[in-house]
């Protein structure tokens, strides 16, 4: 493509400045960057439509060269250009040198391995030292514009990578002290060497007579580029105020000697000829050279006296600025009680200076409240009134209704620090701010109440008040007047009712409460028939609580005859649920019912009947929850649809990993059934807890459940005991499942793991027989097992203590007949109706023989089973 | 103490969007550090598009207030400076310092070399003045001696240029805009002298020395007992001054559907009687047109603006010998009409002022002048000297006695 056109490119850089990332996205959006660089080469072009092309490029580097290499080609293109200028005037020399400086920097190509940077800084340097570069660089009229230029540049390269020109340092130095343009050089120097001596200090090393060298760095080697640091390094220019420089750690650097003389050189030279620079100029040098000096040990500030003598006069909002800054590094070192209180005077003035536009008045006063101050009282970083500033000083700082609200509220925030000290030490003195405070907030509330007037107004008057709320909560005597005039304010414009709603939310108890209560009379105090009543409704749900419900109860009973269109019935309904939420009571529910009957819009008359259910059927706590939040969004059609999305989690049952585990304790062995005795833990507190039991295949009668009302972690609980009707004598899996609420109120399902009913549970003794007839019972039983039932013999082994232990361990509560250490006879019952006879005879010394017998065959195998497992377990 | 951008909008109530930006200005060197300083709290400069939305919406500019918005109408959302937080793209842009003045949002972003949350104090920002610097020398660029749209116009075309002068990577290099263009026209002048650093050219003119004192006076007059009045007289030199110049009172009877008005004006004896101009104007706001009017004038005219409900009392250039002046009349209102009659928040029920606006030359309450064979000038070539004095009323009210007044706190008598 050739060449475009004066009027192709202004279309083209209008369009790419309206919104750059859509036209990058659009077709010509890549070649941009390199179109605009070969055009600069055209001859067709005037050079004020290059300086346009330039411009771009200074704003946009990173859309048109995003990454190192094509910010590289971009620069070495823009220094050809440069270099192939004709040798007379020509305005593009200055904004190509800027605009290869800025495709370096933030194209993150500047380094030793990049050529472009390598050509770049050397003809840099060269310019600013007003060295003849031959005739590529235009006639001598333009040497002086360009050296300050190159100044500019470095300064720029020094600020990306900081240590870039620490090899300069005594070069610029000299340069400084002949004939170079001063302000440029003044603030390169100061900036190299600020820089120097952080990266220094931080590698524990001196300045090493940097200052002194005098060399042109590149003399006849490459760039020096030692001294440089990483860029994700930049360290926090924030010159010497406390927390920053804890923060960025600069390490106090003790320069010696001779480095010592060199430095206070080097900075007196700087501020010696400070003032031939702009006020702008000079204010960036003091911030240099604070942060600079203030990490040096020995370095006394006494340097910057001779300036404060002037500056503490100044007119100049970046160099006051600058002394403050300067006040914070040093404080008493440098600033006497005298000099604070003259900054404190000035600034005060300042901050109320006629001819000083309003931004300036409010940054000072920002100031003030920040002041530095040589020994302050108060916590670090919070907005308070200096120990200087007495009342007296501020009287023309104090608000009034003919302030512009952001000064008003600036100067209501001094007020609020004046009355809350004032208040410490004059307790019980006609406490005159506090009286002015008044009538200021009576004027913003008068304000507020006009009918018609713009929100900002309104919305002025509870910015004031919650800045009173704020700082004097503890002081009845101004919290009183503000909370009747708010209560007047809502008596003669409802319709502020949502500023209401807010400044509740937002202010502490002091003022919230009594306003809240306040507010109630209020509202409750008038006909339900208002025509704001949709707005006493909107505060009525804020305001709500448990006491004296007869009257909230009696305005909506007025009201509802007044609803009856959609949001007025719904604001109704919001008024009922923060009650139900409250309290409850029978008058609500009258209310309710009356509601559900009598409203003409159907998803009202739903709504109110669905409260009035769950009035009638969830205790307090549980209405709470089921009232609590919804999670749902807002933009459904009916308003009880959205609702219940927030009562379903509340009321249907949730299903829910077991916070529980269940165990099976020792069996009882008692009473005319098996009951199975059940151990259990909970991991978090838990309520009404129903415990639900199943039998597989139906080898058990059903099983009842059990109920806990309540259980809690950590507390020892009785074990549950689980009665068992077995159809048949055998051992089954328990289905467990478990319903609960939690503490946040939900109603939860869980499914524990099975519980295992063993044979050896089910085992009853027979009643005992008398003393004497013991042996018969036994043979008498042991015969009446056949010809019905079966028998077996089985080897149980033992252990080395015998059988007495064996059985007593295992089967104590079946014994009949015992001869030890020998005989002994078993009679277990087996509901319904079965039993298993053990006789264990001439026991050995590593197991004894035993004889089984019951009269249902079915139970054999498991008895078998039953005694092997005893062995083994041996 | 960078700016990372800086923008000029044009605030158009009524249009679709409400503004538009006039100028722009990023600077992605100090981008690219920003970026690194503030690390996770970086937030980058947005499009011209979402930052016009944004500032709009955060100074309260765009017209939609009839519904409360608590990003915008909550108590606690409080701004205390012109430093602001914008929500663009749901993250915050911060510090935005930005006002507005004669339609033009003056807005810029000034680097902060730490991280930003939470927000480091504003006094602890160097950018912050010198953001303030920047956007007060671009507003005094362009409204010294501006005059119409066309010229306007013209000066935000010559902006991109200044800029590139006076602020090439985002540090001033100086305020006064005045100079870079001097530098521009004067770019191939060279100049072998020491001289202050900005000055790159000279200035070619005969030279000029100029002393103006120009003093203000400032007056609150309640004629009531617990109140005192009022006044400050502020210029080149401020000193205590005994009097106002006209000392008078105003009395404001509501009466059925009629205003009783009466007014008195005294000149103070040791004042100059010789006015450029002295009026008085008595607004009536809050109220309809004025339907009807008797009045009794002792001197000067009376101007009646009925729909404005303004009435303007014209005193002329001297008081008469007795130096007072007495006004009296009754006045019948129409219905208020929202649309064209004055609101105001002040002047509400029997709450109401009249406003003084006099010029006199050659003099000044303080008695402070300069003169124009004592001055020296250390410098090569005979300037022209000339001075000049000049008292200008500022804020001169005269409160209805008879009604509740704004009162400052000064003029509480304790």
């Amino acid at each position: 493509m050739g060449p475009l056109s004066r009027e192709a490119w202004a279309q083209r850089l209008s369009a790419f400045r309206a919104s750059p990332s859509t036209s990058m996205a659009g077709p010509e959006g890549e070649d941009l960057g390199r179109d605009l660089l070969s055009d600069l080469r055209s001859e067709k072009l005037s050079e004020q439509t290059k300086v346009s092309l330039l411009a771009l490029s200074l704003e946009y580097p990173a859309q048109l060269w995003p990454d190192a290499a094509t910010a590289e080609a971009a620069a070495t293109s823009l220094l050809d250009t440069l270099v192939l200028l004709p040798p007379r005037p020509s305005a593009l020399r200055r904004p190509l040198l800027l605009a290869a400086t800025t495709a370096l920097a933030v194209g993150g190509a500047l380094g030793p391995t990049s050529e472009a940077s390598c050509r770049l800084l050397p003809l840099l340097l060269g310019l600013a030292m007003g060295r003849d570069l031959g005739r590529g660089f235009g006639p001598t009229s333009e040497q002086r514009p360009l050296q300050a230029t190159a100044c500019e540049c470095l300064r720029e390269l020094e600020s990306c990578k900081p240590g870039l020109l620490g090899g300069s340092l005594g070069l610029l130095r000299s340069l400084l002290g002949q004939e170079g343009p001063v302000q440029p050089l003044s603030l390169l120097l100061a900036l190299a060497l600020r820089n120097t001596l952080v990266l220094q200090s931080r590698a524990g090393a001196g300045l090493q007579g940097l200052l002194m060298t005098k060399v042109f760095p590149t003399g006849s080697g490459p760039w020096d580029w030692t001294l440089t640091e990483d860029d994700t390094h930049l360290q926090p220019q924030i010159p010497s105020w406390p927390a920053a420089e804890r923060e960025c750690g600069a390490a106090a650097l003790e320069p010696s000697l001779e480095e010592a003389k060199e430095l206070r050189a080097a900075v007196a030279q700087l501020l010696d000829t400070s003032y031939l620079l702009t006020p702008v100029a000079q204010a960036q040098l003091l911030w240099l050279l604070g942060w600079a000096l203030r990490g040096l040990r020995g370095q006394p500030p006494a340097l910057f006296k001779p300036q404060l003598v002037r500056l503490l006069g100044t007119a100049q909002l970046t160099l006051l600025h600058a002394v403050l800054a300067l006040k914070a590094a040093f404080g008493e070192a440098l600033f006497t009680a005298q000099d604070e209180a003259l900054l404190l005077r000035r600034l005060t003035l300042a901050a109320q200076h006629p001819s000083l536009s309003p931004p300036t008045h409010l940054f000072y006063l920002h100031c003030l409240l920040s002041f530095p101050e040589n020994c302050p009282l108060g916590p670090e970083g919070e907005e308070a009134a200096p120990l200087l500033l007495g009342p007296r000083l501020c009287h023309g700082l104090l608000p009034s209704l003919l302030h512009d609200p952001m000064a008003l509220l600036a100067r209501l925030h001094l007020l609020c620090l004046l009355c809350a000290e004032d208040e410490e030490e004059e307790k019980g003195q006609i406490q005159t701010p506090q009286r002015y405070l008044q009538e200021l907030l009576a004027g913003l509330q008068q304000r507020a109440a006009l009918d018609g007037g713009p929100r900002a107004l309104a919305t002025l008057c509870f910015q004031a008040s919650y800045l009173v709320a704020r700082y004097l909560g503890g002081q009845p005597l101004v919290l009183t007047p503000l909370i009747h005039g708010l209560a007047k304010l809502y008596r003669a414009r409802p319709v502020l009712a949502p500023h209401f709603v807010d400044l509740l939310d937002q202010v502490g108890p002091e003022l919230g409460e009594p306003l809240r209560v306040m507010l109630w009379q209020e509202v409750v105090s008038r006909r339900g028939t208002d025509e704001a009543l949709c707005w006493h409704l909107q505060l009525l749900a804020k305001v709500v609580d448990g006491d004296s419900q007869s009257a909230t109860l009696s305005f909506l009973q007025d009201a509802a005859a007044y609803c009856t269109d959609w949001v007025l019935q719904q604001a109704l309904l919001r008024v009922c649920r923060a009650l139900l939420r409250v309290s409850g009571g029978g008058g609500l529910a009258d209310l309710l019912q009356a509601l559900a009957r009598q409203l003409e819009d159907p998803d009202g008359r739903d709504h109110a009947r669905l409260y009035y259910i769950l009035l009638a059927h969830l205790a307090g706590p549980k209405l709470g929850v089921a009232l609590g939040p919804s999670l749902a969004a807002p933009a459904l059609a009916s308003s009880l649809v959205a609702e219940n999305q927030g009562f379903a989690a509340a009321l249907m049952v949730q299903e829910a990993p077991a916070p529980i585990r269940l165990s099976l304790g020792p069996s009882r062995a008692e009473g005319p059934l098996p009951v199975l005795q059940l151990q259990v833990e909970v991991l978090q507190p838990i309520y009404s807890l129903e415990l639900r039991f199943q039998v597989e295949g139906q080898l058990y009668a059903p099983l009842e459940a059990i109920h806990v009302p309540c259980l809690c972690p950590g507390r020892p609980a009785q074990p549950l005991l689980l009665p068992l009707q077995p159809r048949c004598p055998a051992p089954a899996q328990l289905d467990v499942r478990a319903l609960y609420t939690t503490p946040t109120g939900l109603t939860c399902h869980s499914h524990l793991p099975p519980l295992s009913v063993n044979f050896a549970d089910l085992f009853l003794p027979f009643p005992q027989p008398p003393e004497g007839s013991r042996q018969s019972f036994f043979e008498d039983l042991w015969d009446s097992c056949l010809p019905k039932g079966a028998e077996s013999r089985v080897w149980c082994p033992l252990g080395p203590q015998g059988v007495k232990p064996f059985v007593s361990r295992h089967l104590e509560p079946f014994v009949v007949v015992a001869q030890p250490p020998t005989r002994y006879c078993i009679a277990i019952r087996l509901p319904p109706d079965s039993r298993l006879l053990l006789q264990l005879d001439s026991a050995q010394a590593d197991g004894v023989p035993v004889a089984l017998r019951t009269d249902d065959w079915a139970v054999l195998p498991l008895a078998g089973d039953y005694l092997r497992g005893l062995s083994a377990a041996v | 103490m960078a700016q990372r951008a800086v923008w000029l909008v044009s605030h158009e109530p009524g249009t679709p969007l409400g503004g538009t930006v006039r100028f722009s200005r990023r600077y992605p060197t100090v981008e690219k550090r920003a970026r690194i300083f503030n690390g996770a709290s970086y937030v980058p400069i947005p499009e011209d598009g979402p930052f016009l939305k944004a500032v709009l919406f955060e100074l309260r500019l765009l017209d939609d207030d009839k519904d409360f918005m608590e990003s915008r109408d909550s108590c606690s959302h409080i701004n205390k400076t012109s430093i602001y937080g914008l929500t663009v793209g749901g993250e915050e842009l911060w510090p935005v310092v930005a006002f507005l003045k004669n339609s033009m949002i003056y807005a810029c972003v000034p680097l902060v070399e730490q991280t930003l949350s939470p927000h480091p104090p504003l006094i602890n920002i160097s950018g912050i003045s010198q953001g303030f610097e920047l956007l007060f020398g671009i507003q005094d660029f362009l409204y010294s001696g501006q005059k119409s749209d066309s010229e306007l116009n013209a000066k935000l075309n010559q902006l991109p240029d200044l800029l590139l002068q006076a602020c090439p990577f985002g540090t001033m290099l100086d305020a006064n805009f005045q100079n870079s263009l001097d530098n521009i026209n004067f770019a191939s002048v060279t100049h072998p002298q020491k001289q202050p650093a900005w000055r790159a050219g000279t200035y070619k003119g005969k030279p000029q020395v100029s002393i103006s004192i120009t003093e203000k006076v400032k007056s609150m007059q309640y004629d009531k007992q617990d109140i005192a009045d009022t006044w400050q007289v502020v210029g080149t030199v401020t000193c205590k001054v005994p009097v106002p110049p006209i000392l008078g009172f105003y009395q404001v009877k509501e009466e059925e559907v009629q205003l009783k008005i009466a007014i008195n004006l005294k000149l103070h004896e040791s004042v100059k009687n010789n006015f450029e101009f002295c009026e008085a104007h008595i607004p009536f706001y809050n109220r309809g047109p004025i339907t009807h009017l008797e009045y009794k004038i002792s001197f000067g005219q009376l101007e009646v603006f009925r729909e404005k409900s303004l009435l303007i009392w014209v005193i002329g250039q001297k008081f008469p010998k007795s130096m007072e002046i007495n006004l009296s009349g009754t006045i019948t209102f129409g219905t208020k009409n929202q649309e064209k009659q004055p609101f105001d928040q002040i002047c509400i029920g029997g709450t109401a002022y009249l406003k003084l606006h006099f010029k006199i030359l050659d003099y000044t309450l303080t008695g402070c002048y300069a003169d124009q064979h004592s001055v020296q000038v250390f410098a090569s070539g005979k300037p022209k000297i000339s001075t000049h004095r000049k008292l200008i009323s500022s804020d001169y009210y005269i409160w209805n006695s008879k009604a509740p007044a704004p009162v400052t706190y000064g003029s509480l008598l304790l």
